[in-house]
């Protein structure tokens, strides 16, 4: 089991009210799997999705991702847990502007001892012929491949995407799903995406429902459906 | 790492950020590079010269001159080498002294830089820059009155470093004294009035005890002289000393402003680029990488500036040494004379000091989880600081808010510019005060209150009655010494006729003549250096019989230059032991003629001719350090409003969406500064003033004379156009970048 969940709780103090973002949240996600969280905005999944990439931390409970006891690391070597075992994805992209599209990838890259080769991943992503090109002189669709790309190109064990089409439309949202998918099954990698698009959860192998700060169901799906057959909200 | 490249493309992008601070990091190392270089060049050869060349400790004038087998008493009595050297004063060009001497042999020994030492009948060799000043060269012949000469070369004396004719003189000016070398025969054959000193040197290089009473046993004194109270030995060192004030201090501020125009603009960058280091952190960089990577840019400004400012400096200290070389006679006698410590300093300081204060900014910016700095920083730190919350800022229309706000939210920019401002003004100041002290100093001193034009010292002290003459004033002077309750100190005590027309002791127009009869006027030096105002009590020594007397001060006159203390000559004789109409020195108004009784004339009318030669080279000073002062503020205040401007262009766009012209926009958004400026420049004049009597009064020792430190009017008045019109300069460059901010702008940043 790559990621199991226990009881996990957070709370933020926000003057005098208290805001449970996490409330006892318990989920075990098996490996080589994609995965939805789905759920109204404020309802958890981001913080969520953070506390399991380790950069954020809880107050209570127990959270083990690929062999290591979260709570239990300090800062660097929780640092060290992001640089070897994940990848983020977020709906902004966040590539660095003043890079290229190869230069942002090497990024990524430079964190691995045995990364992926470069050249085949931005043919694998689409991004080859426009690898020199800055993110600037690219569709937000384009820099979402260039960011996967940064974030695969490591090798990593799962992806943590956050609202990853968020600020795309349809066919272009459609598309970095296809990837996503792609990437599940090509690398074996672990793939979970935050989507307050119900659609898109027909193609992730397990749902997950959150609802101010619990988790209110979880389930597996049987049939996941291709990326282009989801309806999009 | 891959990061790096994102560094040079930032740099390139926002080039005149960089290029202003690299600039003003190369002015700091340049300054420090090449003021150092020059000194420890200095230092060198004097050093150098001084030891190889066998400078003297001490030298003396006797009544009768000893004879050889006197000296070889002295000499093994006490272990020092004597050697009899012989001078004369020769006028030459109508106006200049060249003073003549026979080549000596184990003290003071000449190094001839070019040509060839005089060896034969009629042959001389001149100082160089008196050479140079009445275009002799090298087989040239002089006239020395009446007798034509050969010069063979170019001659350094390592007693007349500084060159002076007397040691009372300040100025060196080759103008009017040089000295020249030539064999003992030549200097016979010469007519004229010829003198015998004996110089002396010590391994020990100081005065031995007793010597001196012992050389006035075997024929009066009537002048002994110790290498730490020759001012032409002295004065390179006291230059070398007090340099390092200067060396220091100068560029270490333009180094703070550099430093501190670095670390805003890397805080800035490190803001602007929150959302990266977020993501960054998120993907599993390490905090120690990141800092390396955000170093990056304090090494590019670091090495750059330390680079190019170590380069310039060089080159600078080149023309610098050579301006030395005008006022101290030294001689290269190596190649490599200055310190490779130097070089090592001027780098590894700035750099090491960028380094680590950037390094401070970053970290500090890398103690903020990821999560915090991937959210936008609206939302991160939703807190008003207790300054914004201040009603008065939450009043008034849209406009003053806005710009209240502005000033408020960059209090550290605001801070600054007050520093720059201030520099700028510091500097501006200290050139507008010594642009007129100099003048003033003459004025006061040489013509207000010294009313004679000739002074006469005479070798014996004088009884008869030359003083009942019209036109003439006897005075007694005589170095004493004076002690307070601090310490003790040497100084020239004159005692004068209170009633005479030739000295006029004031204060700001104020006759202190009268109040000789309560105690003594002091000159303003000597009360610098002692420490003492009026009414407080100096006690003072006769250094030949230890005779004491207490006295009160009972003023301190307008006189900025020399140490003397002036007393009723009756009162002065009374002490030193003289008999009561006893004088050594008169002062005249018509010109003297020599005679064997006359020791030395001086002339008022030289001194003053000397000293306004030398204010050109202050003046031109005074205009570079006006020109480095705008320099330094046209670059901070740019550099600083353009950063407004980039910082706000959201804003700027959004006021140009909304219809306001540039010009109104750039009215709003960079003249937000101008009450910091003004409050700087008025708040940096007293102490302008301040620091400059500071540095007058701690070099006062060193230098023997002050400066008024007064601010006219017209000061202020030039002084605020100049700041003003840097100011100006500075929102024009501005408020092209302001030109450049697009309506997209706007609309761009919100969707971030
Ligand atoms: N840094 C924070 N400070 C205070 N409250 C926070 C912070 N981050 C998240 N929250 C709150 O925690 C709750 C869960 O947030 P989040 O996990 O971002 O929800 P989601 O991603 O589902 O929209 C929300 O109510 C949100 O307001
Ligand atoms: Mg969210």
């Amino acid at each position: 089991m790559t990621i199991n969940v226990e009881n996990v709780t957070k709370t933020y103090e926000s003057g005098e009210v208290t805001i449970h973002a996490l409330r006892e949240a318990t989920l075990k996600i098996p490996d080589h799997k994609i995965v939805t969280i789905l759920g109204p905005s404020g309802s958890g999944k981001s913080t969520l999705l953070n506390v399991i990439g380790g950069i954020d931390r809880f107050d209570s409970g127990t959270l083990v991702v690929a062999g290591q006891q979260l709570e239990f690391l300090k800062d660097h070597q929780l640092t060290d847990f992001r640089r070897k075992y994940a990848g983020f994805i977020f709906q902004q992209y966040n590539l660095i502007p003043t890079l290229t599209v190869q230069e942002n990838v090497e990024v990524g890259r430079e964190l691995s001892e045995n990364p992926l080769d470069m050249k085949s991943m931005l043919e694998k992503v689409g991004m080859y012929d426009k690898k020199d090109k800055f993110p600037y002189q690219l569709s937000g669709g384009e820099q979402q491949r260039v960011a996967i790309a940064r974030a695969l190109i490591k090798n990593p064990q799962f992806l943590l995407c956050d609202e990853p089409t968020g600020a795309l439309d349809e066919v272009t949202g459609k598309k970095i799903l296809r990837l996503l998918k792609y990437v599940n099954e090509e690398f074996g990698t672990t793939v979970l995406i935050i989507t307050h698009n119900h659609g898109i959860g027909a193609m992730a192998h397990k749902i997950i429902k959150m609802s101010s700060g619990s988790i209110v169901e979880s389930f597996d799906n049987e049939s996941p459906v291709d990326p282009e057959k989801v309806t999009w909200a | 790492m891959i990061l790096r490249k994102s560094i040079l493309r930032t740099i390139k992008e926002k080039k005149f950020q960089y290029i202003g601070v690299v600039f003003l990091l190369v002015l700091a190392v340049t300054l420090y590079t090449s003021l150092s270089m020059a000194i420890s060049t200095l230092d060198q050869r004097n050093r150098i010269f001084k030891n190889d060349y066998k400078q003297e400790t001490f030298h003396f004038m006797t009544r009768e001159p000893l004879k050889n087998s006197q000296l070889q008493e002295l000499e093994s009595e006490y272990d020092v080498t004597l050697e009899e050297r012989r001078f004369q004063d020769l006028d030459i060009d109508q106006d200049a002294v060249l003073r003549l001497f026979n080549t000596s042999e184990e003290v003071n020994v000449p190094f001839v830089s070019q040509g060839v030492m005089p060896q034969g009948k009629n042959e001389i060799a001149l100082a160089k820059v008196f050479a140079e000043q009445h275009g002799y060269e090298i087989g040239d012949s002089i006239t020395l009155a009446g007798t034509k000469a050969e010069v063979t070369g170019y001659v350094y004396l390592p007693d007349y470093i500084y060159m002076i004719q007397q040691q009372s003189d300040l100025l060196s000016n080759p103008d009017q004294f040089g000295f020249g070398i030539t064999s003992k025969e030549t200097l016979v054959n010469i007519q004229g009035e010829e003198q015998i000193q004996v110089i002396g040197w010590s391994e020990t290089n100081s005065v031995p005890e007793g010597m001196r009473a012992s050389v006035n046993e075997k024929s009066t004194l009537l002048q002994f002289v110790g290498h730490e109270d020759n001012a032409r030995i002295q004065f390179v060192e006291n230059e070398i000393e007090g340099a390092q004030t200067t060396i220091t201090t100068l560029p270490l501020f333009v180094l703070a402003l550099s430093i501190a125009m670095v670390l805003l603009l890397m805080k800035r960058r490190l803001d602007l680029q929150r959302k990266e280091i977020g993501t960054l952190m998120a993907i599993g960089y390490r905090k120690n990488e990141l800092i390396r990577h955000y170093l990056g840019y304090a090494w590019f400004v670091g090495l750059s500036g330390t680079v190019l400012g170590t380069l310039a400096g060089i080159g600078l200290s080149i023309p610098l040494s050579n301006l030395y070389a005008q006022f101290f006679n030294l001689p290269s006698l190596s190649l490599f004379d200055w310190d490779p410590m130097v070089l090592v300093l001027g780098v590894a300081t700035p750099l090491g000091l960028l380094l680590v204060l950037t390094f401070i900014v970053i970290w500090r910016a890398l103690k903020v989880d990821p999560l915090t700095l991937l959210r936008p920083k609206e939302m991160a730190t939703g807190k008003k600081s207790w300054l914004e919350k201040l009603p008065v800022l939450n009043s008034g229309n849209f406009i003053k808010r806005f710009r209240l706000r502005l000033m408020v939210r960059s209090k550290w920019r605001s801070f600054y510019i007050f520093l720059g401002v201030m520099f700028s003004t510091v500097l501006l100041f200290f050139g507008l005060i010594m642009f007129n002290s100099m003048d003033r100093l003459v004025e006061t001193t040489y013509e207000e209150i010294y009313t004679y034009d000739y002074a006469i010292h005479y070798k014996t002290l004088m009884t008869d009655t030359d003083e009942t003459k019209d036109g003439i004033s006897p005075y007694t002077s005589s170095e004493v010494e004076v002690t307070t309750e601090n310490d003790t100190n040497k100084a020239l005590i004159y005692g004068i006729e209170p009633g005479t027309e030739y000295l006029n002791l004031s204060s700001e127009g104020e006759k202190l003549n009268d109040r000789l009869s309560e105690g003594a006027v002091l000159s303003k030096p000597l009360a610098a250096i002692l420490g003492v105002s009026e009414e407080d009590e100096i006690t003072l020594t006769n250094s030949l019989n230890d005779e004491k007397r207490t006295i009160e001060v009972a003023g301190i006159a307008d006189v900025f230059i020399g140490t003397s203390i002036y007393l009723p000559k009756s009162e002065v004789n009374e002490f030193l032991g003289f008999p009561g109409n006893a004088y050594t020195s008169i002062w005249q108004g018509q010109k003297p003629k020599m005679n064997e009784n006359i020791f030395m004339i001086e002339d008022k009318q030289k001194v003053i001719e000397s000293f306004e030669s030398n204010s050109g080279a202050t003046k031109s000073s005074v205009i570079g350090m006006a020109v480095f002062a705008v320099i330094i503020g046209v670059i901070v205040l740019t550099l600083l409003t353009n950063l407004i401007v980039e910082e706000n262009s959201p804003s700027i766009s959004l006021f140009k969406v909304m219809g306001y012209h540039d010009k109104e926009v750039s009215k709003l958004v960079l003249s937000v500064y101008t009450p910091v400026v003004m409050l700087s420049f008025f708040a940096s004049i007293p102490l302008a003033v301040l620091s400059l009597e500071g540095t007058m009064n701690s070099l006062v020792k060193e230098t023997g004379f002050l400066m008024p430190t007064e601010v006219s009017w017209w000061m202020v008045l030039i002084g605020f156009s100049v700041i003003t019109l840097t100011y100006a300069l500075s929102l024009t460059l501005s408020k092209q970048k302001l030109k450049k901010v697009s309506l997209q702008e706007a609309l761009k940043k919100q969707q971030d």
